[in-house]
């Protein structure tokens, strides 16, 4: 029994109310009332023993107001119509104190009014599978590196439960629910001679869904496959640097269209609102229907209904329906519509946000944030060996290593967790100290090759950093295998470290 | 939401009596912040956010589980004990758990100022105004953040430990940035007192550069002499002795400190001799948390001193195991200074890059703490002992432990922030450095 567990629907309307009649009464032109609940439970092993178990509750509420133009927000972990009282009063203060720094008023869209409830499609909830059966299937994974050579192996299951109530002055009255899981798995093996050690992390994505995920994927054979790979990666052909074709696995592309596409084309960055943080962006307004911004295969779209989805979720934390509302990022290769909250569409020229408000938890304020963005299959056939018959000197990366682009989103390296060599469109041995550095627009208008639906996969990062306090947002991205022409790749090892 | 050490002793004495577990641990932290943040020369989300949280971790035998919440009421406080414990019935036993700890003696925390406390929302927009209202006069594009808070945090055990610290935090980061888009520049810093910090001058600092960062031009890659300001080696210092300064692993035969055939390079020349490392919770300039891992006593530790690698982090289990002295966490961290100005680091090098801060660094290869990223908001060539103009930014590829073999000069030590490192406040130099590895140019501003 926690504080959101004892207030029901009637209890939320009711605080609701109150939150934003007061709002009203002191001036607000808007006001939103959010009140969360997180459910959790983190579960780590670490070889054959149990280093973790936890769960956890946190919840609380925000008042946003918007007041003369300008937002102040205030939030609390005490759902009490006194605290709300108070947080709706400090949030009316904070704009208030903040009006001189206002040269522009912020003005809001006619956001339209829903009464309704959404709730995540889940075929087994995690947090009603047994403990003990959820560690027994780490301990099992963790086995199987072990016994396939690892030296040490670590699987962690991370489970969230989010519920939303939303309300809004502009009538709204929302409940939403969704499960969000994240798997996490490494194993390490050593070649004590040399002092030299390698990793391969699992390739297990995070996901909007029930604990069916965890069951209907193979960790136990994917680990033991890890475990022969990382000793092979220790005696890996080191890459020769230079220029290669790539054909990447959606595995690993997934997050080169999270920090390439996803972020670029967030409308706050190109409206400077990021410039201290996150960045800005090289996709500027005028740049609108105009930018090439890759080759004629490229399709991206943004949506909040794709099974699995990190983003997927029926309104966005501004309380614009998102459900359905799916829209094209970029359209055979042109770019043709950022990402939006609410009080940023008029500024170039449109009506309405797009729903991407998300906020990271019950205190902090809604930003905006990326839903499910994802480069569309090849609508013709096309495999994975389709893709490698035409490269003559490339590489074929799996999985994701580190990763790093520029505050504009041009500039980008990443490396990944295999790496194979392709040769006269044969795949070939393995390679290690591979990372590629690109320039977006440049690397995504060499893409000539993409594959079919057959080949996708749905990838995403549960943690996606932005906004001042810092917020961290759940992120999926489908993707299929994609070839990439002439890119520059570096040899990373170094020599002069001990 | 902020409670007095009266009110978090009386919470966690509810609970110990609560719990019917072989041993627990019961901890407690709270915040209350103020914040302004700005863009475009305008406020954008201003807040007063405020939190709490409570876990209680219980054990019987080597069976752990924990749980955490953020109600304090009396039922909920019942249904967090009984869920910890439910959780430490269900684990295995742990062959390496370790109980928790009894009484400790910790010193007196200096992280707190009552000026910070009782910073209002009017007060930070009032300090954060004239900053905007110059930059706008110098057709400058400002973005921001300031923000004050207090926060608490204690830690309890069943053996009668109990701790309480309370800080104040002050950020505050500046972007200036051209209409243009050709020019940009940065300027911030913590402090955990709000009247030692000159939020004009932070802002002036990031407005004239902005100014001399327009127009940059484009230099090819390779390995240049660098000058790097406290922001960008916080970063760099921060991730390696954060994330990689780790004993288990050094001795397990993953980490840049493993020795070739076993063991650790502890005791060992890994850095240059004009290198040393250290934190102190009583650091007059960046006062630390006065206790770190289970509750154990943040303590003055010597990571690197002239250049001999002295410490590791180190776990209760493994320096039992290993029959060594646990190494907690560090709580703060300071890099000890020279007395080399900028100025005079300039007028030293012949061809070189003075560089503000970077962004986005990420590890590339444990094995030699390889790191990538990119120099942001300020970079500038120096010709013949003066800066001749401004540059286009850089990835970089380096390794902390590379470039601590190549310092030729360290200037004053300064409280400063860097965006990778947020879990201690860091003391640094800038530095000079030799043979700085800037892999390909970016052309972002």
């Amino acid at each position: 029994m926690d504080v959101a567990d004892r207030l029901d629907l009637k209890d939320k309307l009711r605080l609701a109310d109150q939150v934003l009649n007061l709002a009203k009464a002191q001036g607000a032109s808007y006001a939103d009332f959010r009140l969360c609940r997180y459910q959790t439970e983190y579960l780590e092993a670490r070889e054959h023993r149990l280093e973790e178990s936890s769960t956890g509750v946190s919840a609380g509420f925000a008042v946003r107001v918007l007041l003369d133009g300008t937002w102040g927000y205030a939030s609390s972990p005490l759902a009490t119509e006194d605290e709300a009282k108070r947080a709706t009063l400090r949030a009316v203060e904070v704009a208030r104190a903040s009006q001189r720094l206002q040269l522009r008023k912020f003005v809001l869209e006619d956001v339209a009014a829903y009464q309704d409830k959404w709730q995540m499609p889940m075929k087994v909830d995690p947090f009603l599978v047994p403990t003990d059966e959820k560690i027994g299937k780490l301990l099992t994974i963790n086995e199987a590196a072990l016994k396939a050579g690892a030296d040490y192996a670590t699987a962690a299951f991370a489970f969230v439960r989010e519920e939303k109530f939303f309300a809004s002055s502009h009538g709204s009255r929302i409940e939403q629910t969704r499960v969000r899981i994240m798997p996490e798995t490494e194993v390490t093996a050593i070649d004590k001679a040399t002092g030299k050690f390698a990793t391969r992390s699992g390739l297990a994505a995070p996901r909007g869904s029930g604990y069916d995920y965890i069951q209907g994927y193979d960790f136990v054979g994917e680990a033991a496959k890890a475990a022969g790979q990382a000793r092979e990666k220790l005696r890996a052909k080191p890459i020769d640097p230079g220029s290669y074709d790539l054909v990447l696995d959606p595995t690993h592309l997934w997050l080169t269209i999270h920090e390439s596409v996803g972020h670029p084309t967030e409308l706050d960055r190109a409206l400077g609102w990021e410039a201290n943080f996150a960045g800005t962006t090289f996709v500027t307004p005028d740049k609108l229907g105009k930018l090439k911004y890759g080759s004629s295969l490229m399709n991206i779209v943004a949506d909040r209904s794709q099974e699995g989805g990190l983003s997927t979720v029926g309104y966005d934390d501004d309380g614009v329906r998102s459900l359905g509302a799916e829209f094209p990022i970029i359209k055979d290769g042109i770019f043709v519509n950022y990402q939006m909250a609410i009080g940023q569409a008029q500024l170039i020229g449109q009506k309405m946000s797009n729903g991407c408000a998300f906020a990271d938890s019950w205190s902090a304020f809604p930003i905006q944030r990326m839903p499910n963005v994802s480069l569309q299959p090849n609508p013709k056939t096309c495999s994975l060996d389709n893709l490698f018959a035409d490269v003559k000197r490339g590489i074929y990366i799996v999985g994701n290593g580190s990763w790093s682009i520029d505050q504009q989103r041009h500039n980008f390296q990443f490396g990944g967790q295999l790496f194979y060599e392709i040769k006269n469109g044969k795949l070939g041995g393995m390679l290690r100290d591979v990372a590629y550095q690109g320039s977006t627009t440049e690397f995504w208008n060499s893409m000539d090759g993409i594959g079919d639906q057959s080949t996708y996969f749905l990838g995403g990062a549960p943690n996606c950093g932005k906004g001042q306090p810092e917020q961290s947002a759940p992120v999926s991205h489908g993707a299929v295998p994609a070839r990439f022409r002439k890119v520059n790749v570096l040899n990373t090892e170094r020599k002069d470290v001990a | 939401m902020i409670l007095s050490e009266a009110e978090t002793q009386d919470i966690t004495k509810k609970v110990l009596a609560l719990s019917k577990a072989e041993s627990c641990t019961v901890s407690m932290s709270g915040f209350e912040n103020r914040h302004v943040r700005f863009a475009q020369n305008m406020a954008t989300t201003n807040g007063s956010p405020s939190g709490i949280e409570i876990s209680v971790e219980s054990h019987f035998g080597k069976r752990s589980g924990s749980a955490t919440g953020t109600d304090l009421s009396d039922d909920a406080l019942a249904a967090l004990v009984a869920s910890s414990e439910k959780t430490a019935r269900l684990a295995p036993e742990n062959p390496e758990f370790m109980p928790p700890i009894g009484p400790q003696k910790y010193a007196a925390g200096t992280g707190f100022s009552s000026a910070t406390e009782s910073v209002t929302s009017d007060a930070l927009a009032g300090a954060i105004q004239p900053v905007l209202e110059q930059a706008q006069a110098k057709n400058l594009q400002a973005s921001g953040f300031l923000q004050t808070g207090q926060s608490f945090s204690s830690f309890a055990t069943s053996l009668g430990l109990f701790v309480y610290d309370q800080r104040t935090d002050v950020l505050h980061t500046i972007t200036a940035r051209t209409p243009d888009g050709t020019g940009s520049s940065w300027a911030g810093t913590t402090h955990y007192d709000f009247s030692k910090l000159d939020v004009a001058a932070m802002g002036g600092v990031a407005i004239d550069q902005a100014v001399r960062s327009q127009k940059p031009v484009a230099l090819p890659p390779g390995k240049y002499t660098v000058i790097l300001e406290p922001s960008a080696v916080s970063d760099l210092i921060g991730i390696m002795i954060g994330d990689e300064f780790d004993q288990r692993s050094a001795d397990e035969g993953r980490n840049f400190a493993t020795k070739k055939g076993g063991g650790s390079l502890l005791g060992e020349n890994v850095f240059g001799k004009n290198v040393t490392i250290y934190s102190d919770p009583n650091d007059p300039i960046v006062p630390g948390a006065i206790y770190s891992t289970d509750g154990q006593s943040a303590e003055k530790t010597m990571w690197i001193e002239n250049g001999i690698l002295k410490n590791l982090q180190c776990g209760r289990y493994w320096a039992k195991k290993t029959g060594i002295q646990p190494v907690p966490a560090p709580t703060t961290l300071t890099m000890t200074g020279g007395t080399t100005s900028t100025a005079d680091m300039i007028k030293q090098t012949k061809r070189g890059l003075l560089i503000t801060r970077f962004w986005y660094i990420r590890e590339v290869d444990p094995q030699t703490v390889l790191l990538t990223g990119l120099t942001r908001d300020g970079v500038f060539l120096i010709e013949h002992g003066a800066i001749t103009k401004p540059v286009h930014n850089f990835r970089f590829n380096e390794s902390p432990v590379a470039m601590l073999n190549k310092v030729i000069a360290l200037g004053p030590s300064v409280r400063t922030y860097g965006e990778e490192v947020s879990d201690f406040p860091l003391c640094v130099p800038t530095i000079l450095v030799d043979g700085f590895t800037l892999s390909s140019v970016s052309d972002a501003v």
